[in-house]
């Protein structure tokens, strides 16, 4: 009984608050550059609408796992990846011509 | 749905490409999680300690008679149960399949698709290694009968001596019995060095030779010193599950202790008649066996006969699970990036460490409680087992969600195992879903099920030394040393588990 107390206790001392109330929508430029990506990791919170606007010096298709959508993208001009982050993990976002991963999208729980 | 099959053999090959590279030597694909939050980490740390007070006080009450006296109820008296279980058809068609199993793999490692789709690896790392072992520990240990070696192995044993050889395949050459299971602790070192190191663990081929080459060690082994001889002390996966089995909640007992006379495989005194000796199971009358439902977790507190390397075994088997965790951290990271060390080296002295940390703990504990009959040899065996649930319980906190994610590759992968395009069943297409569980629920099932198997642990580390202390008194003051163990262990796991993961 004590030990339930204890615990239960701690659980709502130590949690904190969930990520700010309501899904947001997010907007987030990501830039390839020499096959690196930046920034590197993503991170957005679970239901969040998503655009990433996508700009490489090199043509590619960039292709988000899990999420399995994809989004091509020429140099010098804009794309966008947009998607709601119904997910939530850790996917690779990879270089799909030549399986490269260039980066991490991290989705975190509400 | 052409491109879905695509990108499925997109992901298989990623996976190939991402075991050359040589940071990220894992055996399997992604599984999506993320590491734990801070808060989250420290809650888990706190009830771990929190509740390892529990058995202690429940011990404390009242002194526990006989850890042979648990709950038992055998399914072979519900007569239904008894005839489907133990109907030739069950049991000779799941052996069957299990060497058809085999053949599929050393097949399609062959000759199938290298770069991709392919049943080898999936079947072996995901479908066998975690599936499998996690059917072991919560269902019951299968493996003495689909065991595809031991299978073969019957097989040509009998063939042999319908053939008119009386002496059969067995040449029963005297095992030299200080050598102990260090044969199967010594393979179980060299499939976590593929598991974890090797970079071309999910190379088809690689699969189909290693299977390949156990069974050449396995086959010779039974035939030169006997079957029940090789698979108790040099077949790695007998051993193994064996181990796993203890935990599960059923288990196979034979009534009449004078079956088990003679037997080297049963305890001195396993409480009237022997347990998960299949051995002497095999050997029972039919109305002496039974096939008992029981509490999880108590088979690792049976008195058992511990053969030398028996400890050592189990530390083997809760390292390189730790090691799986370890090298996706930062740290491990950087431990190679500044100091000589490399996987391999660290596939052999992580074992090395935690045995010594085990011995020493186990020699303060024997000091605390007063020292005890059977001397240190007996303890370092006794409370090896104690450590089992821990071990179970970060194996299934780390691998499950592979068993959810990748698991789901196996509908597909069997109506197309060579990758040849075939569609055998009509399953080809299928596209495996994710985000079956979220990550919030795989984060607080991941700090439950560490906590939980902690808390087992210390249950059975006190149930062990009632059994060898014989006083509650000395017992209760033994405990400590064990426990602050546990808690370090415990508390390593759920490190591991909130760390970035960096490949």
């Amino acid at each position: 009984m004590v030990i339930v107390l204890i615990l239960g206790g701690l659980f709502f001392l130590l949690r904190p608050d969930t990520p700010s109330g309501v899904p947001r929508d997010r907007t987030i430029a990501v830039s390839i550059e020499d096959g690196e990506m930046r920034p590197a990791e993503i991170f957005v919170n679970e239901d969040d609408s998503v655009t990433l606007r996508l700009r490489s010096d090199r043509p590619m298709e960039i292709h988000l796992h899990g999420y399995d959508v994809e989004q091509e993208v020429e140099p010098g001009q804009k794309a966008s990846l947009r998607f709601r982050a119904d997910l939530t993990g850790r996917f690779e976002i990879e270089d799909h011509g030549s399986e490269r991963e260039l980066g991490v999208l991290q989705v975190r729980p509400r | 749905m052409q491109t879905s099959r695509v990108a499925v053999a997109a992901l298989a090959f990623s996976f190939i490409l991402a075991g050359a590279r040589p940071a990220l030597a894992h055996g399997f694909g992604p599984t999506y999680d993320i590491p734990i939050p801070l808060w989250l980490y420290l809650y888990g740390a706190a009830a771990a300690v929190v509740l390892s007070f529990l058995p202690l006080a429940l011990f404390y009450r009242k002194e526990r008679d006989s850890p042979y006296r648990y709950p038992r109820l055998d399914l072979f008296r519900i007569r239904f149960l008894k005839k489907v279980l133990t109907s030739r058809l069950l049991t000779g068609g799941l052996r069957l399949l299990s060497v058809a199993l085999f053949l599929v793999v050393v097949i399609a490692g062959l000759v199938g698709l290298q770069s991709g789709y392919n049943f080898a690896p999936t079947f072996v790392w995901v479908t066998w290694w975690v599936g499998f072992s996690l059917f072991t520990a919560f269902v019951g240990n299968l493996w003495p009968l689909v065991n595809p070696w031991r299978v073969v192995f019957d097989w040509a044993e009998g063939l042999v001596r319908r053939l008119g050889y009386r002496d059969g395949l067995e040449f029963d050459e005297p095992y030299p019995e200080a050598l102990g299971i260090w044969p199967a602790v010594g393979l179980y070192l060299v499939f976590v060095w593929i598991e974890n190191v090797f970079s071309g663990s999910y190379v088809p081929r690689n699969i189909a030779l290693f299977a390949l080459a156990y069974s050449l060690i396995t086959l010779y082994g039974m035939a030169f010193f006997g079957k029940e001889t090789w698979l108790r002390r040099g077949d790695a996966f007998s051993v193994f599950f064996g181990l796993l089995g203890r935990f599960a909640p059923t288990e196979a007992r034979v009534k009449d202790p004078d079956v088990c006379l003679g037997c080297d495989g049963c305890g001195d005194d396993a409480g009237g008649g022997c347990v998960n000796c299949y051995k002497c199971f095999a050997r029972a009358a039919p109305d002496e066996r039974e096939l008992n439902l029981r509490p999880p977790a108590v088979g690792l507190g049976l008195a058992e006969k511990v053969m030398p390397g028996g400890a050592a075994f189990v530390i083997v088997v809760l390292a390189g699970v730790t090691f799986d965790g370890l090298l996706e951290t930062p740290l491990w990271l950087e431990i190679v990036r500044l100091t000589p060390l490399t996987q391999t080296l660290g596939t052999i002295l992580l074992p090395l460490l935690f045995f010594g940390l085990y011995l020493g703990f186990v020699e303060l504990s024997r000091f605390l409680g007063g020292g005890g009959e059977g001397g240190f040899r007996r303890f370092a065996a006794a409370y090896a087992f104690s450590l089992v649930p821990i071990t179970i319980a970060y194996q299934v906190a780390h691998y499950y969600t592979y068993l959810l994610v990748q698991g789901q590759m196996m509908v597909s992968l069997v109506s197309d195992p060579l990758g040849w395009g075939w569609n055998l069943f009509g399953t080809a297409d299928f596209e495996p879903r994710y985000g079956i569980v979220g990550a919030g629920f795989v984060w607080y099932s991941q700090v439950a099920l560490i906590v939980a198997g902690h808390v087992i642990a210390v249950y059975l580390a006190h149930s062990i030394s009632l059994r060898l202390l014989r006083d509650p008194g000395r017992a209760l003051r033994s405990q400590l040393p064990m426990l602050v163990l546990m808690v370090l262990y415990t508390m390593t796991s759920l490190w591991i588990l909130a760390q970035p993961i960096v490949e």
